[in-house]
């Protein structure tokens, strides 16, 4: 039984409907659809993939997502409560990790909990072992007192999650945070990001994922769903269901279906991405 | 970066040169004020005073005279100083044996202001232009020595692999790739050293015309002296002030579009 | 499952896979030639180093101006380095040069305290509010191209030769670079960082303190750095000008009395005191701000 046959009974933790967003230059005034008519309802404890070409506004949405931009027309709801801005309950790991240089990897995990919201309510203590508790999770005890400059970008991927983890959201929205590694080490975390998640554990108790990513196998590697994007203007142009069952391991990258769903995939994107670089 | 609730008189309406001129029209006119309520002859400088004596002074030629002169020592200075940082800086930044054995040195004379070679430059060439060379000279001579160290020395690698990919000769390599990959640099440089020149030089002539008693040495900087401690023309002064912060402005812009002319690539 | 987050860090690897015994070749088993080596590596060990390259390059310096001073024969214009050096001592037992050195170095002190204060905090203002940046911009892009120096003749009408003019011009110089290299600072964060406080649900007031203030710090630390050269630069104009004390003071008294050697005596001081300020900004700076790279003021 896949997640979505779990839970398509209740409501979706994530409704985006009629989402549009537009941008206006703020000297020329020139207007510019970034997003239209974006449809998506994501589910409790799914994990979601987002891809499509380059420019197709993935980051856009993600940022809607956020609250760090609100849409132009349609609306974007969280528990059927719509979403006014920013929030611990949504946490971002972004692109190039936005860790902040003059703090340890340990000050870093702990930042939200010390000055924002997810913090109140919790004793020192308890904050002090929330921290450990992602510290170690990420494998990153022996160097938590490093600055970020110190360390390489895997490393750097990992605070920038053990972050995201310590401040408790409900919803995890990640901008290509593989994006900036080395193909072998990407390919690892992919496992690890699973693990993490709580793929072997109960589906009750994972976090609901929003992955975006230009990896397509990436995409069906992690993914329950993947929504498959086309661009200008940016919509939903597919929603692809990933049937391979979990716990997902290396080896299914060998197997057929993964091949099959890759290439399906890739077949939606294909034109348009040779398009962008002709 | 965060909304401001506007509850009071919004001014961000106005148009940019509005905002743009209001501090300085206002700052003028209450200078203005205060200089009306002196005594008529009191030598405290007023706007409306200062622009009588630009016009004077333009009219007579003396400002056009002195500010030649004044630029003529810095593009003199200026010249001196290229020569030689251009040529040690080439001789630095290729050799990392020459800059590490110079270093040391040239570390140690940067914080030398060009003032405090003033007396020495007095002592061997005594009060007139050759000093305030030397003075320009000096103060011109380390922001083209380092950035041409800079420029060279860090020209990427990769770059002049390609060339010898290419099959192009070391020699030629240094002239078709090393030359032109330095040149944002010493521009850079010479911007930098033609603007501590021109500061130099005012300094230079003012101190000058003060050990010399008001000479000939002419310029800006020994006008402004004159008029400090000769006719206590105060308004003569802030002319010279303005006319050495224009001159600065017109320097520093002439050597930018130099920049975007020669270096295109550059954004 | 395998925990493949277990391995240890790269930086530990690096530091293992070095070889203790160090870059050179095994040597020969004979044991006076290994001395002989031993003493050879030893040598050129200390010929590489650093402290000694710096000895060496002053030492030919030395030598290079004993041998000018020489030729020249003009001890009035070239003193040969032994005697600026014994006026320095006899300068240091009369305490000339440290009463002159802590003079100059209280104007200067005060100076940047004064342009600090006012530069840092209205850089702050001006970059985080587009309309205060409106109305103070265009004047201070008025007054920077006019130098400290400019100021001086106006500047001894308005404070009479002493020891205010000296710290007025440097308080002004050290305005611009402080003020600018704030607004950069802090117009320069990037954006990511604000972004992601908020997302943890980081309020602005938090956000000010803990991201804007420590983004922008090495920043601020380069506009200080700067505007501690130029202020030291201008300082000398300053009271060679118009101060009865100070360093800048000193050279010009000396020269009209046309003692040569106790002119290069202070000119030394004036580059040795400006050098090691600098060392101890950088090391500030290392140590406040550990995480920027960009180390050099670059002019």
């Amino acid at each position: 039984m896949t997640v979505s046959q779990l839970h398509s009974k209740s409501a979706p933790k994530l409704r985006l409907k009629g989402v549009s967003k537009e941008f206006i230059a703020p000297r020329t005034g020139q207007r510019t659809l970034a997003v239209t008519d974006f449809n998506m309802d994501v589910q409790a404890g799914e994990f979601i993939c987002v891809v499509g070409p380059s420019g197709c506004g993935k980051s856009t949405v993600m940022n809607m997502i956020a609250g760090l931009d609100t849409p132009t027309t349609g609306s974007i709801e969280m528990d059927g409560a719509k979403i006014q801005g920013p929030g611990a309950e949504r946490g971002v790991m972004f692109q190039d990790y936005a860790l902040f240089p003059w703090k340890t990897v340990r000050d870093n995990v702990g930042f939200g909990l010390r000055h924002g919201t997810a913090g109140r309510g919790l004793t020192s203590a308890e904050s002090e072992d929330r921290i450990n508790h992602f510290v170690e999770l990420v494998g990153l005890k022996a160097a938590e007192g490093k600055f970020p400059h110190q360390l390489s970008g895997g490393m750097r991927q990992r605070v920038a999650l053990a972050r995201l983890l310590a401040n408790g959201p409900d919803v995890l929205l990640m901008d290509e945070p593989l994006g900036a590694l080395d193909a072998q080490t990407r390919l690892l975390l992919q496992v690890e990001l699973l693990r993490i998640w709580g793929e072997t554990g109960d589906a009750g108790d994972r976090k609901t994922v929003v992955f975006i990513t230009h990896g397509i196998d990436e995409a069906v590697f992690l993914a329950d769903r993947v929504v498959v994007m086309s661009s200008h203007p940016g919509r939903v142009s597919a929603v692809i269901d990933i049937d391979i069952p979990r716990p997902r391991g290396e080896h299914i990258r060998s197997e057929a279906r993964f091949g099959q769903l890759t290439e399906e995939i890739w077949s939606l994107i294909r034109d348009e991405a040779y398009r962008a670089i002709a | 970066m965060s909304t401001q609730a506007t509850n009071t008189i919004s001014t961000a309406a106005l148009p940019a040169w509005v905002k743009a001129i209001t501090l300085p029209l206002i700052l003028t006119l209450i200078w203005q004020a205060w200089a009306m309520t002196l005594p008529e002859n009191s030598p405290a400088p007023a706007p409306l005073k200062v622009v009588e004596s630009f016009i004077a002074l333009t009219a007579s030629g003396e400002l056009i005279w002195a500010t030649i002169q004044s630029l003529g020592r810095v593009l003199g200075g200026f010249g001196i100083a290229m020569v030689g940082g251009l040529g040690l800086g080439v001789l630095m930044g290729s050799s990392r044996v020459v800059r590490e054995n110079l270093d040391p040195i040239v570390e140690s004379f940067r914080p030398i202001a060009p003032m405090a070679i003033l007396p020495i430059a007095i002592l061997w060439f005594g009060t007139g232009t050759p000093a305030a060379l030397t003075i320009v000279a000096y103060a011109a001579f380390f922001p083209l020595l380092i950035n041409t160290i800079y420029g060279v020395s860090g020209v990427d690698r990769q770059l002049v692999r390609a060339a010898a990919t290419m099959g192009i000769s070391r020699l030629r390599t240094v002239f078709v790739v090393i030359v032109p990959a330095a040149i944002p640099s010493v521009l850079l440089g010479s911007r930098l050293a033609m603007g501590v020149a021109w500061t130099a030089i005012i300094a230079a002539e003012l101190a000058v015309g003060a050990k010399s008693g008001g000479g000939t040495s002419g310029g800006i900087g020994q006008m402004m002296f004159v008029f400090y401690a000769y006719s206590i023309d105060l308004n003569g002064i802030v002319v010279c002030m303005i006319v050495v912060g224009v001159v600065a402005l017109m320097i520093d812009r002439l050597f930018r579009l130099a920049e975007r002319f020669l270096l295109p690539w550059r954004n | 499952m395998p925990a493949l987050m277990r391995r240890q860090d790269p930086s530990a690897a690096v530091s293992r896979s070095n070889s203790p015994s160090g870059n050179r070749a095994s040597l020969d088993a004979s044991p006076a030639i290994a001395a002989r080596s031993g003493m050879r590596a030893a040598a050129l060990h200390i010929w590489r180093a650093q402290w000694f390259v710096v000895i060496r390059a002053f030492a030919v310096f030395i030598a290079l101006w004993g041998l000018a001073a020489y030729l020249v024969a003009s001890p009035l214009q070239l003193p040969s380095p032994g005697k600026v050096f014994s006026a320095m001592v006899g300068l240091a037992e009369k305490g000339e040069l440290l009463s002159h050195t802590l003079i100059s170095a209280s104007r200067l002190a005060v100076a940047l305290g004064v342009a600090t204060v006012i530069a840092v905090p209205l850089g702050f203002a001006m970059a985080l509010s587009r309309e205060l940046n409106a109305y103070i911009d265009p004047i201070v892009e008025l007054l920077r191209p006019i130098s400290g120096i400019a100021w001086i003749p106006l500047g001894l009408f308005i404070f009479g030769v002493g020891g205010t003019l000296p710290v007025f011009i440097m308080a002004y110089v050290a305005f611009f670079p402080l003020l600018l290299n704030t607004v950069d600072g802090v117009r320069g964060i990037d954006r990511k960082l604000l972004a992601a406080a908020e997302t943890m649900g980081v309020g602005p007031r938090a956000r000010m303190l803990h991201v804007v203030l420590p983004a922008s710090m090495p920043s601020v630390m380069v506009g200080f750095r700067i505007a501690f050269a130029s202020a030291w630069a201008a300082i000398i104009a300053a009271e060679l000008i118009g101060s009865p004390s100070g360093l800048g003071f000193a050279i010009e008294w000396y020269r009209q009395l046309l003692m040569s050697p106790k002119v290069f005596s202070f000119i030394v001081l004036i580059g040795a005191v400006g050098y090691l300020c600098d060392l101890v900004l950088r090391a500030l700076q290392r140590k406040l701000t550990p995480w920027s790279e960009g180390m050099g003021i670059g002019a």
